[in-house]
């Protein structure tokens, strides 16, 4: 059994944070002079106190994070900060059950996006920006955690990422924390440029703040019910792709970027496969428009890079309803939602370089079928993968596909129709935000569905969000034997 | 540069066998009084000449060389291609207005196991055309079963170097020589398929479809004499009869010979049996639990149909009792995953297979423990075997496989403008080779005539590849394959 004391310390921590982010919002409503502002300061409070009794009970003088710690910690701070992040929307005048606060709350640390609040426009600003908020905190939140937690833990093949500094080649940083650190003053930068470009597009202050952060995190979460096709501009758009992309990216390689050295950035493969990967699918989309539907080019193109980038890099806008599209469109979009971005980006999904691991052994393996005694290594960004990093990675791919599929016979079970279910376990597990079909389609949302669904697909967004192996492990019987 | 000779000669006999097959359907033809008994004569005639030509030309070449890796790789292609594309001339020319593409669906469909059918109208077709399509899935089960246990071990090919020792072990001298397990294969076949005939005859049906149900049903093929398929007969006992030979069928046949030498304890001593029969019990009992809790159906009929339809699905047969598409979102959900399944490796049935499912536990168990303590060295194991890595990491890449092709199979689909749930499920189901999809165009209750050409072509090519375990036809892609 694992000791849990230094566990809930951090927690502790965390809920302080939490508290002090419920701030903003409570500030919004006082500016704005609504009414709601009590319900975060209460919420705030409550957050205060309980992390702040945390911190002084479970302080502990031998604090020592074994592997096992650090698996309980991760899934336990996302889960416990999805819980009392709830609590304003629970609390609030939106007359939303504590299940629909839970899948909200879940939905945005998660940065998937999917939602259940219907009114988007006539919501008050304290709400709005307290959802922009919570993925904005999961986007910087899953970084930090691919650059330090996951390939330390070694999940699913993310030990290729282990901090290269301890290699003499490529003198990066040499410390974690300072890597953090780096990290999180790029994130807010580019989140500030982000909202400036809005803003200087045409959006008010308080939506291009709000977008900007959901953009940034390729989160999803808008503050008009038609999306980011309320504004119905196409430089907004644009600005809107560009940042989608910069937030897939590797953060570890802006870090050489900003010290003058674009290089290892442009000469990423992972970037390169992302790049090829959703440029033949825009291609072939935009084509498919022109032809089938007669599309003028200019605007066939832009909606098609619009929503695919978002569908692919797991943020979730909408600029129009892409289920009326066609057949061949659904499909893609269905399994675009499998790939991701990069790893190390705020992005989920499969992610990239799993895509070229596997693609690297099977082709490798094929080769081996031929020549039986011929050695074979499959390579990732101009380095050999070593044997365990592929069964990890395949083993991950084979985990997802398994949760995909669990996922969509549970959901059938709570009475989803098919399309529904297959997409919404897709989107769920992928952190995209809107599934297929009707119900939770680009123009629908997910506040009809019943009970028991919502909190499978919030359970689906964590499983997804914190690739898998993380919260799996807290399943095993060996996790928790001595 | 591979040899082709040696394949060229071997197709030339296999060819030679289909012409001679070929000439059962005209002669009930002729009993039954139909004109069709000309086509399949002379589909016969074609085919038995161009498979003569290539064993009389290629014979000399056979003599002085032997089979090679790269031989072996295009034989089974090659010969599982052509084999297909001959079996589909009696289709295009006997008078059921089918075009090419229709004609090689079906002939596809066939051989593969897969029981996808592009005709309707069956009650009142032409004798000779049923019975041909139930020799085609005969010929395509116990043509998988020889392949797998004899030829796709030594290919190394999705983990099935797993089963490769199972001739030579010493411990376990089932039978040394590969032409010997052949003939046991066949004769067990062959015995199951009398017995199955039998049976059903016994249970009420007429000698004819007695016959062609057996035979499809060993197959785990699931063409049947009537559009309503097993439906049409409304009766448990012949439901029962089939459900026991599906999952004879879907039953690796090794285990069937040691059975036969040692009795049914070899059913129960092999792990993957076990697992088989333990997932059809899980699957069965949850489906029929949902239906009679949300569907208010009678438990008697919910267990009946449930167990038929999770038979036929998960063995890949195909056969429907009733429409499941109208048991609720659950059974929807639950018979489109069990669409993946399979049954055992060494069986008839397609799809990913039980066996893969072990080793892929076994290996993700194995990485998650690995997590915890990181330097411990643990080796997954399966029936007592050791996993090594490379067959780990053969079995995950043909998972890989599995799930790209059909992610690529739908996308194809729906370019020719099919709805999500067709394209998907169409996918799933041909290149597990199972049947029916789901939705009302290619459901249980419906019919693959009315797709467009492109897309039964699409769906004709995900057939082979599924039957062949893609990894044998990707192969063939590889430059590598081609250079010297």
């Amino acid at each position: 059994m694992p000791d849990i004391r230094p566990i809930f310390f951090i927690i502790g921590l965390l809920l302080v944070i939490l508290s002090a982010g419920m701030g903003v919002p409570a500030l919004a409503d006082i500016v704005t002079g609504h009414a709601n502002w009590r319900v975060f300061a209460g919420a705030a409070g409550a957050c205060l106190f309980i992390g702040v009794t945390l911190i002084l009970t479970m302080r502990t003088e031998a604090a020592r994070m074994g592997v096992r710690q650090a698996f309980l910690l991760t899934t336990v701070s996302w889960l416990v900060i999805a819980l009392f992040g709830a609590l304003p929307f629970a609390l609030a005048d939106l007359e939303l059950s504590y299940t629909d606060a839970v899948f909200e709350a879940m939905s945005g640390i998660t940065t998937t996006g999917a939602t259940v609040i219907v009114g988007l426009d006539r919501a008050p600003p304290g709400i709005l920006i307290w959802r922009a908020i919570l993925q904005w905190l999961g986007g910087i939140g899953i970084i930090v955690m691919a650059v330090s937690v996951l390939p330390m833990l070694r999940v699913g093949g993310m030990q290729l990422f282990r901090m290269e500094s301890s290699e003499k080649t490529e003198k990066a940083l040499p410390r974690v924390a300072q890597v953090v650190a780096i990290i999180s003053i790029i994130y807010v930068g580019l989140t500030m440029a982000c909202a400036l470009a809005y803003w200087l597009a045409g959006m008010r202050g308080f939506d291009a703040v709000a977008h900007a952060m959901t953009t940034v995190a390729t989160g999803g979460f808008s503050t008009a019910d038609a999306s980011v096709g309320h504004f119905n501009s196409p430089a907004i758009e644009w600005i809107a792709v560009a940042f989608m992309l910069s937030g897939s990216l590797p953060f570890v390689l802006y870090i050489q970027a900003v010290r003058g050295n674009i290089m290892p950035l442009l000469r990423d493969s992972q970037v390169h496969t992302f790049f090829g990967i959703a440029g033949t699918a825009i291609l072939l989309l935009a084509s498919w428009r022109i032809m089938a539907a007669d599309e003028a080019i200019g605007p066939a193109i832009r909606q098609v890079t619009f929503n695919l980038v978002s569908v692919m890099t797991g943020t979730g806008y909408a600029t129009s309803d892409f289920s009326l599209w066609g057949e061949f469109a659904l499909t893609v979009f269905f399994f675009a939602m499998f790939v991701g971005g990069c790893a190390g980006s705020t992005t989920c999904g499969l992610k990239v370089f799993r895509l070229q691991v596997l693609y690297a052994t099977t082709t490798a393996q094929i080769g081996k079928l031929l020549q039986p005694h011929g050695v074979f290594v499959p390579h990732f960004n101009r380095k050999p993968i070593p044997e365990s990093v592929s069964e990890s990675v395949l083993s991950f791919f084979f985990l997802y596909v398994v949760s995909f599929g669990a996922l969509s016979v549970g959901l059938g079970a709570t009475g989803l129709d098919f399309l529904t279910a297959v997409s919404g376990a897709a989107t769920a597990i992928a952190n995209v935000g809107p599934g297929l079909g009707d119900v939770i389609g680009p123009a629908g949302t997910f506040a009809s569905l019943p009970d028991p669904a919502k909190w499978l697909l919030s359970f689906g967004m964590l499983l997804g969000r914190l690739e898998l192996f993380t919260v799996l492990i807290l399943l095993t019987p060996a996790f928790w034997r001595n | 540069m591979t040899d082709i000779r040696p394949v060229l000669f071997v197709v030339g006999v296999l060819l030679s066998a289909l012409g001679v097959a070929m000439l059962l359907p005209a002669a009930v033809d002729v009993a039954s009084d139909d004109v069709d008994w000309r086509v399949f004569a002379v589909s016969s005639m074609v085919t038995i000449f161009v498979g003569g030509s290539l064993v009389l030309s290629m014979r000399g070449a056979n003599d002085e060389r032997r089979l090679g890796l790269r031989e072996a790789f295009l034989l089974t292609v090659m010969s599982w291609t052509l084999v297909a594309l001959f079996a589909a001339i009696p289709f295009l020319f006997s008078n059921l207005g089918l075009g090419p593409a229709d004609a090689v669906f079906e002939a596809v469909s066939g051989i593969t196991t897969t029981g996808s059918t592009v005709l309707s109208g069956l009650d009142r077709m032409p004798r000779g055309i049923l019975l041909w399509r139930s020799i085609l899935q005969w010929i395509g089960g116990i043509g998988i079963v020889v392949t797998a246990i004899a030829l796709l071990p030594l290919l190394q090919v999705g983990g099935m170097q797993l089963f490769r020792t199972e001739s030579s072990d010493r411990s376990d001298k089932l039978f040394p020589r590969l032409k010997q397990v052949a003939t046991a294969l066949v004769s067990v076949y062959l015995g199951l398929t009398t017995l199955c005939a039998l049976s059903l005859w016994a249970a009420g049906m007429s000698l004819f479809d007695a016959v062609n149900h057996a035979m499809t049903s060993l197959a785990t093929g699931g063409y049947s004499t009537h559009d309503a398929s097993i439906g049409f007969f409304r009766s448990a006992l012949i439901e029962g009869i089939i459900v026991v030979f599906m999952l004879l069928g879907g039953i690796t046949f090794t285990v069937h010979v040691r059975a036969l030498r040692m009795g049914p304890a070899a059913y129960v001593r092999d792990e993957q049996v076990r697992l088989f029969l333990a997932l059809v019990a899980v699957a069965t009992l949850s489906i029929a639990a949902w239906t009679v809790l949300t569907q208010d159906m009678a438990i008697h009929d919910a267990i009946r149909g449930a167990l038929f339809n999770v038979v036929s699905i998960i063995t890949t047969t195909g056969y429907a009792s009733a429409d499941y598409a109208l048991w609720g979102a659950y059974s929807v959900a639950a018979f489109y995953f069990l669409t993946f399944v399979g049954g055992c490796t060494g069986s008839t049935s397609g799809g990913m297979k039980i066996f893969r499912f072990q080793v892929l536990y076994a290996v993700a168990h194995q990485q998650l423990m690995q997590l915890l303590a990181p330097h411990r060295v643990t080796v997954p194991r399966v029936q007592g075997k050791e996993i090594e890595s490379s067959v780990a990491i053969s079995v995950l890449g043909f998972f890989f496989f599995y799930a790209l092709t059909f992610a690529v199979i739908a996308l194809a689909l729906s370019v020719f403008g099919l709805d999500p749930v067709t394209a998907l499920s169409g996918a799933a189901t041909a290149i597990g080779n199972v049947g029916p999809g789901l939705g009302p165009i290619i459901g249980p209750s419906g019919n693959f005539a009315t797709l467009p050409d492109g897309a039964k072509w699409v769906l004709s090519a995900g057939m082979l590849l599924g039957r062949l375990e893609f990894v044998t036809v990707f192969v063939l892609l590889t430059r590598a394959f081609w250079r010297d």
